[in-house]
């Protein structure tokens, strides 16, 4: 085991040495033991609400509206909500800690500085975040789809690739999130993330497919990121296993080009504030 | 030396000096109350008025909500969500900030005010801003046609009313709490969001299996969100009901209100 001053040793010099020491994975486990000791009633509890939306929407409003036509086929209304509620569930599960969380962690327990005081970097606090913001979104996916499956919402083996598509669009949503809050300062400006995230819920086609609205609506509703996510989940459930596997693969390249863009912006914003302090 | 303090004006309208305080504080924020008065209703109209809206017409006509479009069924619904939740934030947060991040009250107690004035003066204030989040809301179902001014405009009174029972109950709960790590957590999640899903809000509450009914009986929204309906278009309701709503909010009023003034002066003695 290295010590701190070993990892220091070993990083002077070496390009980029001041923003990245390679272990990103020592802040995934200090979240791990958070989780343990407090932060669990949180992360269970944030589980819960898109399970209440299944059950308000899909037995509620069942009853109101029935069958969807869409693509082609007439299906139950509680089954055409449940994919888009995945997506839903794992993009919350990112954008909580990458949000809130980070928020919270920059500006009020000052924790970052702390660890920017140990030979991480402001790229390792970056990267770790993100991917604990990831592991959340992955295990609010498989939680849900285990609530799903047995009620029979799920139609296909197939659609267990929603799965790693929703943490896919987690991770596009984790890392813009978390370059976001890393501008904000107080508790006012974090309101308008709720804001923005509200109609990229609600116009995503999670609740209803959007071809109800006219042409111009529906151009502006697909320009937004939560659709694209959202229409492939649905689709993935519905259509076929080919067309999700070909816009999983342009998805997945156009979340990878956004998210180093956006990581960047994250670092780049953690260092400026805190490098001057770690230096 | 004591000039520019007016003792006993303090000791006789010290809670308005308390709103003041709260309104500037709020003040510094107008732009995000502002956008998030307006942006929130709009979006949710779009959304779920119109989007689902249309399936709902395609599958049960207006059979399903009493004979309305789902847009006019459910907007008192939202005006009410809205006016509830809007309340809630201007009584939750400044009570944590003022007890325990960053201690006002007790600065505030230490002038001639008491308890009980800050605790209503606290309360008025976030009945401004829930005054001009109800406003804005009810103005914008009358721009898109849902409501007509003449029949509805005793609906903004009643909701703030609403609003304001919740916020009593808000208001006296959160001056108990001294742990307030879970508690937006849990009050947000396991509270909040089953109340805004389970009220009859977004359809009838009998619509809802037996078991899941009480839940709709006890929760404010339900009754505000009866009340709004049978004031803004006429949703036909026995003259015992309306009472028993009214009675039930002002319960929660008073008792909430109690509470608070007992909460405040005890924690502030400590």
């Amino acid at each position: 085991m290295s010590t701190a001053v070993e990892i220091a040793d070993a990083r002077a010099n070496k390009f980029g040495h001041q923003l990245y020491a390679g272990r990103a994975r020592a802040i995934v486990e200090r979240s791990l033991l958070a989780l343990r000791s407090s932060t669990w009633v949180p992360i269970a509890t944030g589980f819960v609400e898109p399970v209440l939306y299944l059950l308000a929407f899909g037995y509620g409003m069942g009853e109101l509206i029935g069958n969807v036509d869409f693509g082609g086929k007439t299906i139950d209304y509680t089954v055409f909500i449940a994919p888009g509620l995945l997506a839903t569930s794992a993009m919350n599960g990112a954008i909580y800690d990458s949000t809130w969380n980070v928020f919270f962690k920059l500006n009020e327990s000052k924790l970052y500085q702390g660890m920017l005081a140990t030979p991480l970097g402001p790229l390792d606090v970056a990267l770790g975040e993100i991917t604990w913001a990831l592991l959340r979104g992955l295990s609010y996916a498989m939680a849900f789809m285990a609530i799903t499956a047995p009620l029979g919402l799920v139609p296909g083996v197939a659609a267990i690739l929603a799965i790693p598509a929703a943490v896919f669009i987690a991770f596009g949503f984790a890392s813009f999130g978390m370059a976001i809050t890393s501008y904000f300062k107080t508790y006012q400006q974090m309101g308008m993330i709720n804001i923005v995230l509200l109609p990229m819920f609600l116009f995503s086609g999670s609740l209803y497919p959007i071809s109800v609205y006219p042409d111009w609506l529906e151009f502006l509703i697909k320009l937004m990121p939560s659709w694209h996510g959202i229409d492939q989940h649905c689709s993935s459930s519905h259509v076929s296993f080919f067309w999700i596997f070909i816009s999983n693969l342009c998805l997945s390249r156009l979340v990878g080009v956004s998210n180093k863009v956006n990581a960047f912006m994250a670092w780049n914003r953690i260092s400026k504030r805190y490098l001057v302090l770690s230096v | 030396m004591n000039s520019g303090i007016n003792v006993a004006k303090v000791r006789s309208i010290g809670a308005a000096y308390v709103a003041e305080a709260r309104i500037s504080q709020m003040m510094k924020w107008k732009g995000i109350i502002a956008i998030v008065a307006i942006g929130n209703p709009l979006f949710y109209l779009i959304a779920i008025g119109i989007g689902v809206g249309v399936l709902v017409n395609q599958n049960s006509g207006t059979s399903g909500t009493g004979g309305v479009e789902y847009i006019t069924f459910i907007a008192p619904a939202l005006l009410a969500a809205a006016a509830l939740t809007g309340a809630m934030d201007e009584v939750m947060f400044p009570v944590l900030e003022g007890f325990k991040w960053r201690k006002l009250f007790f600065a505030m107690n230490s002038t001639p005010l008491t308890g009980t004035q800050i605790a209503t003066g606290v309360f008025m204030a976030a009945m401004l801003r829930v005054a001009f989040t109800v406003f804005c809301y009810w103005a914008l179902l009358v721009a898109f046609g849902v409501f007509s001014i003449s029949q509805s405009w005793d609906v903004v009174p009643i909701t703030m009313f609403a609003a304001g029972a919740f916020a009593a109950v808000i208001l006296g709960i959160t001056a108990k709490v001294t742990k307030e790590d879970f508690f937006m957590t849990i009050l947000g999640r396991l509270v909040i969001m089953p109340m805004f899903l389970f009220s009859g809000t977004f359809f009838p509450l009998e619509s809802m299996p037996t078991f899941l009914q009480p839940i709709g009986w006890v929760s404010p929204l339900w009754h505000a969100t009866e009340l709004g309906r049978h004031f803004s278009y006429g949703y036909s309701m026995s003259g015992l009901m309306i009472l028993i709503h009214f009675a039930y909010l002002s319960l929660l009023l008073i008792g909430g209100l109690s509470l608070a003034n007992r909460a405040f002066t005890a924690r502030l003695a400590k």
